[in-house]
């Protein structure tokens, strides 16, 4: 099932090779923009911060490394605000630094270069990055590796002892945006702007769309119209601006939900909420509040330190294990218990996901469910990907086969592999190929 | 829609045909672009949306001017030093932009800016500016719903085919172009004039960049123009170098742009996702062919001396 298990940073290299086939075949223009286009960062530099407590004598040295540059506002930006973090939360001395906006086939001497610096314990934060971390990790025994976003690493028995993997998972947040957004419909039709085709992006997908139906049926005891329009890019606030407009434009979609490192479709429904037409949009990755104060109606933000903090303790005290960390609601909080729903923690900063804060236009009762939805997911006691996720139906696909029921699911339909359970598991999450049935294009192929 | 994406196309083009009559290729279009661009995040968080748009004109102007005395005076290979000029612009503007930099500038411009505006990656939006009547028009309406650098592009266009096709200084600029040193005898000054252009695509480069921000997608992101700059040079072309014709391209251009993202709605963009990412620059390249046949290439009049440094030794 490896084939399977591709992330998003695993797409930056097939739609670059892409992309440079395309751009070849375009001629001199495309090559041009798509090089240019493709190189347009910043050259890598280096920033130091460093913690001091008196006392205490050789600090901790971590490295980072980043694909892209930390001011995107997205991805890199997020692992920058975990690092800092990290750094501030973990009480001994400790000397952090980064490399940004690191080509992927780069990561080995920047890798090289961390650990010339002193670097005991190094995150590479890239899907892309995976392979080279493994292969670091064997040539370096005594120093510590974490990737983000892959699935190779000692426990996993893919990789060296001394390299772990972890995620921070959104998926159950992107049910509770749906929930929102199928609460405050007025059109019954939302829209969804979307990087890639990968199970990453197209189970999120799917997670908002079966919680929007959740809603808006219980409302009006209609299926809710759901339109994803691809911009095949993870950047690209212009393209996504295009994207969203269309959506609402030609589909009348009036809330808008992004896989896109930038508030750029935020801005979009900012801008209608402002001509006076509803339009609503969500935080992703950060909280984005600032860019949409009208428009912004929940969203899913990460805060990666916790993770991090946990590996500089494991280092720092001798105390290694290789572990593969994929968190959830709930994971890396100090009270993982259900809380009644009056004391619901939901839309308060807590663990490494968590829910942004809930616009006062989503009416009351569906602020309650949301809340009590993302309480029991502390505890695992709700599953989007279940039949109780779908008002008791269960869930089908384009073609209206059921994937997820009481009793079995179908891992992919790739695959075809039936197994027992009334939920998703892991391996059919990380191997999502295909839409739920309220969605009204088919799922591109790549 | 279209008009909202064709407008940077058109802005950026009007200004290098200037440049490519006079003999100059201006390959810095898409560094100038993204610097005009990034000035204008700055300014416009500092001093508002004049003092944004007038900067990122300067600035692309500056820009203009070093690879004017690269190319004119000190006769250097156009196409490497424009490309030279896009690789910094890039760079430069990144840096300037990119947080810690953004914010020590934007306290010395202004030092009582709230810590809101140091840290946010966006800027106000100029606003919408409906025509009365003229954008109640059904169809045509959205002609006359946009913000004032799109009317300005309106204008531009006109005027600048005029001065260019009707006018002596313009005559003088398309004979720098076509032969400098005939121009020269005739007592024209090609250095001044050829300088004079490059400025000229420089302040709309600038502007470009200023409206592709500030009029299109307030986000700041590095090397947000991703070869918009590359598109308006063939359309350049495409418009044999005629400002009114660089209308019909622009449009054509931002209008194959929105349309993929329609189109996809519609269930045609599951089918090829990459073809039609690829429209544009397919579009760019059927323009470039047709115009390097050589026919083609005679009744549209390619400036023969463009990218041809002039000595007077020679």
């Amino acid at each position: 099932m490896r084939s399977g298990k591709i992330s998003r940073r695993a797409f930056l290299g097939v739609a670059r090779s892409a992309a440079i086939a395309g751009v070849v075949a375009a001629g001199a223009v495309g090559a041009l923009a798509g090089y240019l286009g493709g190189s347009s960062a910043a050259p890598p530099k280096t920033v130091t911060t460093t913690m001091t407590v008196p006392g205490v004598a050789e600090p901790l040295k971590v490295g980072y490394v980043y694909v892209g540059p930390v001011g995107d506002y997205g991805w890199s930006y997020g692992h920058d605000r975990g690092r800092r973090w990290a750094d501030e939360h973990f009480g001994l001395p400790v000397k952090s630094f980064y490399r940004e906006s690191v080509p992927e086939a780069e990561v080995g001497s920047a890798i090289e270069t961390l650990i010339d610096e002193g670097a005991k314990l190094i995150f590479t934060t890239s899907f892309g990055y995976m392979d080279a971390t493994a292969e670091y990790a064997e040539k370096y025994p005594d120093r510590y590796f974490v990737h983000i976003s892959g699935y190779r690493s000692g426990a996993a028995g893919n990789a060296p002892e001394n390299m772990s993997s972890a995620f921070a998972e959104f998926y159950q947040l992107y049910y509770l945006n749906g929930l929102a957004a199928g609460a405050v419909t007025e059109t019954g039709v939302i829209g969804y702007v979307g990087a890639y085709p990968i199970p990453e992006v197209v189970r999120h997908i799917n997670a908002f769309v079966l919680g929007a139906n959740y809603a808006y049926k219980k409302r009006t005891g209609k299926n809710i119209k759901a339109h994803v329009n691809w911009i095949f890019k993870w950047v690209g606030p212009d393209d996504a601006r295009k994207a969203a407009i269309a959506l609402v434009e030609e589909k009348n979609c009036d809330v808008l939900a992004f896989t896109e490192d930038t508030p750029a479709v935020l801005q979009v429904a900012e801008e209608y909420q402002k001509k006076g037409r509803k339009v609503w949009s969500f935080s992703h990755y950060s909280d984005m509040r600032e860019y949409g104060p009208n428009a912004h109606l929940t969203g899913q933000i990460a805060n990666w330190g916790p993770i991090y903090l946990d590996f500089y303790r494991m280092v720092a005290t001798n105390s290694w294990r290789s572990v593969d960390i994929w968190t959830r609601i709930g994971d890396y909080t100090p009270y993982k218990w259900r809380r009644p729903v009056e004391q619901s923690t939901a839309g308060q900063p807590e663990g490494t996901v968590y829910l942004a804060p809930l616009h006062p236009a989503i009416p009351s009762e569906w602020q309650l469910l949301i809340k009590q939805r993302y309480e029991e997911m502390k505890e695992l006691l709700f599953e989007p990907f279940s039949v109780e996720g779908n008002l008791g139906e269960p869930i089908r696909d384009q073609d209206g086969e059921v994937m997820i029921d009481r009793d079995k699911i179908i891992v992919s339909k790739a695959s075809g592999e039936v197994r027992s359970g009334g939920r998703a598991d892991h391996d059919a999450l990380w191997s999502m190929d295909w839409f739920v049935e309220y969605i009204e294009e088919p799922l591109p192929k790549l | 829609m279209t008009v909202q994406v064709g407008t940077v196309y058109l802005l950026a083009s009007l200004g290098e045909i200037y440049a490519e009559r006079s003999g100059i290729l201006n390959l810095g279009l898409e560094g100038i672009m993204v610097m005009g661009a990034a000035i204008s995040f700055i300014f416009t968080l500092a001093y508002g949306h004049l003092a944004a748009i007038l900067a990122s004109i300067i600035v692309g102007i500056l820009m203009s001017l070093i690879l004017a005395v690269m190319a004119i005076y000190m006769r250097l290979n156009q196409t490497v030093t424009g490309l030279a000029l896009t690789m910094f612009g890039l760079g430069l503007s990144g840096f300037l932009a990119s947080p810690e930099i953004r914010r020590i500038i934007l306290l010395a411009l202004n030092p009582s800016l709230p810590e809101r505006l140091l840290a946010i990656q966006e800027a106000p939006k100029l606003p919408e500016i409906p025509v009365p009547g003229l954008s109640e028009i059904p169809v045509i309406g959205c002609f006359f719903r946009q913000n004032v650098l799109v009317y300005i592009s309106y204008m531009a266009a006109p005027l600048m085919w005029f001065i260019l096709f009707k006018t002596k200084p313009g005559l003088s600029l398309r004979s720098v172009g076509e032969n400098p040193a005939a121009a020269d005898a005739m007592g024209i000054n090609v250095f001044k004039l050829r300088c004079a252009a490059t400025m000229i695509s420089g302040g709309f480069a600038g502007l470009a960049g200023a409206y592709l921000f500030l009029g299109f997608q307030p986000f700041w992101q590095e090397g947000l123009t991703a070869g918009k700059g590359f598109i308006a040079l063939s359309l350049v072309i495409l418009s044999t170098w005629n400002p009114l014709k660089a209308i019909l391209g622009a449009y054509l251009f931002g209008g194959v742009e929105v349309i993929q993202y329609r189109l996809q709605l519609f269930g045609l963009g599951a089918l090829s996702p990459y073809l039609l990412a690829m429209l544009p620059y397919l579009i760019a390249i059927a323009a470039l062919i047709a115009v390097s046949i050589e026919s083609v290439r005679k009744r549209i009049g390619v400036p023969a001396s463009l990218g041809i440094p002039y000595s007077r030794e020679e």
